[in-house]
């Protein structure tokens, strides 16, 4: 419990100073573009905790919760299939590697006139951003599975669901977490990005809004909001991950102790 | 039971041709104990990796129960060397043994029966919540002895099974081999690079020649089935035929060196 406390106290001794520094050095701000920070926290609740949240707030987390979860099913599902076939895997991986390349904001205008700009837009800025990173992370992993193991899975006839399931996928899960935990931030990146185009409501938007009426306590807010954000998101993935992965960090603790 | 005929097996690399195993013929009766010898890198694991299925011989075939082997035989199970690598770490060493025998499709009240008796015939009786990688070496290999024991194989194929771990837990393993074949009646064809195992072990031991592979010689063991670390060891007929394949082996590598 003491090693706990110690820990959450040196995670949160550099932004505590931080904090500190920009609140008093901003206090006696007359900057029109930097106001104290006294007075972006005073307009944060007003700001947020109203009818925004449910506005705006919550449907972005919304879309980004729908896209990068489809994009997480899609880059599993496509990465495992194209990992245990050599064949398909020489086809696609050029094509994979220019499609990586591609920055996903760009996509932002094209998918506008495919996909209008509703929702369906946005996720699918998310998913083609959140795709890649997950998808070419469990192709590798599911390459690495080990050999030994399976000529266990062949010689104890564990084949199919079983086969798939417990070995080929939880092989590659180190990996696949690797990709994942890419792919939330770049989830968030674009979750923003998606509403700050021909959008009317969203995080993004707001930030925008507040921007272009010269709101700039409020706009400051924003962003404060989506740096926390961002930290919680990357909370709750560390939380998930510690349960997936409970054994791939044990079993390294081990080995490296011997 | 299980038979060996004229197999042959050739490795065909960009820049060399690698003869593994030459010719080789043998016959394992049902319900014995056979081990095999040979100088390193003679292709014991080649012909295992054959007997079991997983690697095609070049010409030649293996039968078991009397059906050709073109892929992993039904009730043929493996021990492998790499204890650490053929036990999934991301399950418990219950599921580990309990997971041949989902994929059997054997119902659930009776796996768990089986996955509880075998993990008590190997002494882990304790461990079923632990994971593999929390084990010892010389546990983790008795997890892996457990999963071919619950999986009731007719056939069972042990490719060096000891080499990894110390020697007080080896000769702790060799005796529970000994049990769990007295007690299966299954047949076993046990691979090793030691002639004192094989030796201790089996009621016949094939000795290979360096490769291109053959058979050098095939000797009953003629000691007591009851055997122990201490008299069996001590006897003087051990130390004779420990001798005879000492020297089959020692011929066979200076044959490898001359050729």
């Amino acid at each position: 419990m003491t090693g706990v406390l110690r820990r959450t106290g040196i995670a949160l001794a550099l932004p505590v100073v931080l904090v500190a520094v920009w609140w008093f050095a901003s206090a006696g701000s007359t900057d029109f573009y930097f106001p104290p920070l006294r007075t972006i926290v005073e307009v944060f609740p007003e700001t947020w905790f109203g009818p925004r949240l449910v506005d705006d707030v919550l449907p972005s987390l919304g879309r980004l919760a729908v896209g990068y979860l489809a994009a997480l099913v899609l880059g599993v599902g496509l990465g495992m299939l194209i990992g245990s076939n050599r064949a398909l895997r020489a086809l696609v991986e050029p094509l994979l590697e220019f499609l990586r390349a591609v920055p996903p904001p760009v996509l932002v205008p094209i998918l506008v006139l495919i996909a209008g700009i509703g929702n369906t837009m946005k996720v699918l800025v998310i998913i083609s951003g959140c795709l890649w990173p997950v998808l070419l992370n469990t192709v590798e992993g599911v390459r690495a599975v080990d050999e030994v193991l399976a000529d266990t899975c062949r010689t104890y006839r564990i084949r199919g669901r079983l086969r798939w399931w417990h070995l080929v996928l939880r092989s590659a899960s180190p990996q696949i977490v690797t990709g994942a935990r890419q792919a939330l931030s770049v989830g968030i990146i674009l979750m923003v990005i998606s509403e700050m185009f021909a959008a009317s409501s969203g995080l993004g938007y707001t930030v925008i809004q507040f921007k272009d009426g010269f709101q700039i306590p409020q706009m400051w807010s924003g962003v404060i909001l989506l740096g926390l954000l961002g930290v919680l998101l990357s909370v709750l993935f560390r939380l998930a991950e510690h349960r997936v992965l409970g054994w791939y960090h044990g079993s390294r603790a081990v080995a490296k102790e011997r | 039971m299980l038979s060996v005929e004229e197999l042959h097996k050739v490795y065909d690399g960009k820049r060399r041709r690698v003869e593994a195993i030459g010719d080789l013929t043998f016959e394992v009766a049902e319900g014995s104990f056979v081990c095999v010898v040979g100088p390193s890198g003679c292709g014991k694991t080649t012909l295992l990796r054959c007997i079991a299925g997983l690697l095609p011989p070049t010409s030649g075939e293996v039968t078991v129960d009397g059906t050709k082997v073109s892929g992993p035989p039904e009730g043929l199970a493996v021990v492998f060397q790499e204890y650490g690598r053929s036990l999934f770490p991301w399950l418990t060493v219950a599921d580990n043994v309990d997971l041949p025998l989902r994929a059997a499709g054997t119902a659930r009240d009776g796996r768990r029966t089986l996955v509880g008796e075998a993990l008590d015939a190997v002494g882990l009786a304790d461990a079923h919540q632990a994971y593999p990688w929390q084990l010892s070496g010389g546990m983790q290999q008795r997890v892996a002895i457990a999963r071919a024991i619950a999986y009731q194989p007719r056939v069972l194929l042990m490719d060096e099974p000891f080499a990894a771990v110390d020697a007080q837990t080896r000769a702790d393993l060799e005796d529970l081999i000994r049990d769990v074949w007295q007690r299966l009646g299954v047949t076993l064809l046990f691979v090793t690079h030691d002639i004192d195992e094989a030796v201790y072990l089996g009621e016949r031991v094939i000795m290979l020649s360096a490769s291109p592979t053959h058979v050098a010689e095939d000797l009953v063991i003629d000691l007591p089935a009851d055997r122990d670390q201490l008299s069996t060891r001590g006897d003087a007929r051990f130390t004779e035929l420990r001798g005879r394949v000492y020297a089959q082996i020692q011929k066979a590598k200076q044959e490898g060196k001359t050729r």
